[in-house]
């Protein structure tokens, strides 16, 4: 075996000085034993990353691949729950006996929270009355006024909410009030 | 899922350095690092993991000062360290590098992964098990494009020994994939 060989691989790889690499270029030219051996060198090489490439993607797909059926179904899962959610939840809000005519409420409170509770003149009518007046079924207004706003520092204790029912006719005008 | 085409993780959006110049380090750099670390043993989250802990190491390198130096060796370094430090915690076994079914790896691969014949690629797997692990790890850092002196900086080796121990390898596979 030629004594170059044990430098074959370095030169390859770009890794020796350049006047042994210059030495090393000159005898593979001419010694057809040493240029054979670059030639496996250089196929062991590439396969060699081949190799690391494929076992990569073949893990990387195996990981894909073990989440498909996960995700399938939950996807599943999700299309059912939906179909059975829409055909049991949506249910007509019964309609609570009106005393006044048919004007919309309009709830009025002093909480300076978001609203807690719902207060409803009207419930919101079941749509399966096409022919029905609509300013009937028309929900409630909710107005938040925050307690500051209406009353005097000091004069709420801390912790009080107010809560007005105020009842409007059809002309806007106010037909009651009521604080809770 | 091409990994090129994926955003960047986020702590690299934060670099104080040239934003460029860590897309491109990314983009470079990501699927050679994680071949590297599944050619360690690891399975592809780990791995996947392992190369975005590298990536925030990086992060918090250069955003403290370190040096911008040898970036490439710096993060294969950081993602060897990572793999090491995880196979002391959970006692994995690194000693199978690549894959235990490295031969069915061979029969799916496609053409384009793989102009040789099947059954050289086979034999280079088998060849592959019987290398060191010191001859695996070196073959995987030159497979994923560093120079001996920064395969050296990543494993603590001097760079002569790198030579030594990449020629030894590629004569031992060569032996058995040429046959």
């Amino acid at each position: 075996m030629c004594d170059s060989s044990k430098r074959l691989v370095a030169w390859m790889d770009r890794e020796l000085p350049d006047n042994e690499a210059a030495d090393v270029e000159r005898h593979v030219r001419d010694c057809s034993e040493c240029r054979g051996r670059v030639d496996a060198y250089e196929q062991v090489s590439r396969a060699f990353v081949a190799c690391c490439a494929a076992a990569t993607e073949e893990k990387t797909r195996r990981r894909l691949q073990r989440w498909v059926p996960l995700l399938s179904s939950a996807a599943a899962v999700a299309a059912v729950l939906l179909l059975v959610f829409q055909s049991t939840t949506v249910k007509p809000i019964p309609v609570r006996p009106r005393v006044a005519d048919a004007a919309p409420a309009v709830v009025l409170e002093t909480a300076p929270r978001p609203v807690k509770k719902v207060h409803r003149r009207h419930g919101i009518a079941p749509m399966k009355t096409p022919n029905a007046n609509w300013a009937s079924f028309e929900p409630p207004v909710q107005i938040a006024i925050p307690v500051e706003a209406m009353f005097p520092p000091g004069a709420v204790p801390e912790g009080i909410t107010f809560i007005a029912d105020l009842s409007m006719a059809a002309d806007e005008s106010v037909q009651g009030l009521r604080l809770q | 899922m091409s990994g090129d085409s994926l955003p960047l993780p986020l702590p690299l959006s934060g670099f104080a350095t040239d934003s460029c110049e860590a897309t491109t380090l990314y983009r470079e750099l990501r699927k050679p690092l994680l071949r590297y670390l599944i050619g360690l043993g690891l399975s592809a989250d780990e791995a996947q993991d392992m190369v975005q802990d590298a990536f925030l190491s990086l992060h918090r390198h250069l955003a403290s000062g370190g040096s911008q130096e040898n970036i490439r060796s710096w993060l294969f370094r950081v993602a060897h360290n990572g793999a090491r430090n995880r196979q002391q915690s959970y006692d994995r076994r690194f000693g199978k590098p690549l894959d235990p079914d490295i031969e069915s790896i061979a029969d799916k691969a496609t053409p384009e992964q793989v102009v040789l014949e099947k059954e050289k690629l086979r034999r280079l797997g088998k060849a592959i098990l019987l290398l060191t692990e010191s001859e695996r790890e070196c073959l995987l850092l030159r497979a994923g494009g560093l120079r001996y002196r920064e395969i050296g900086e990543v494993l603590g080796i001097p760079t002569s020994t790198v030579g030594d121990t990449v020629d030894r390898a590629i004569k031992k596979l060569a032996e058995k994939f040429n046959v």
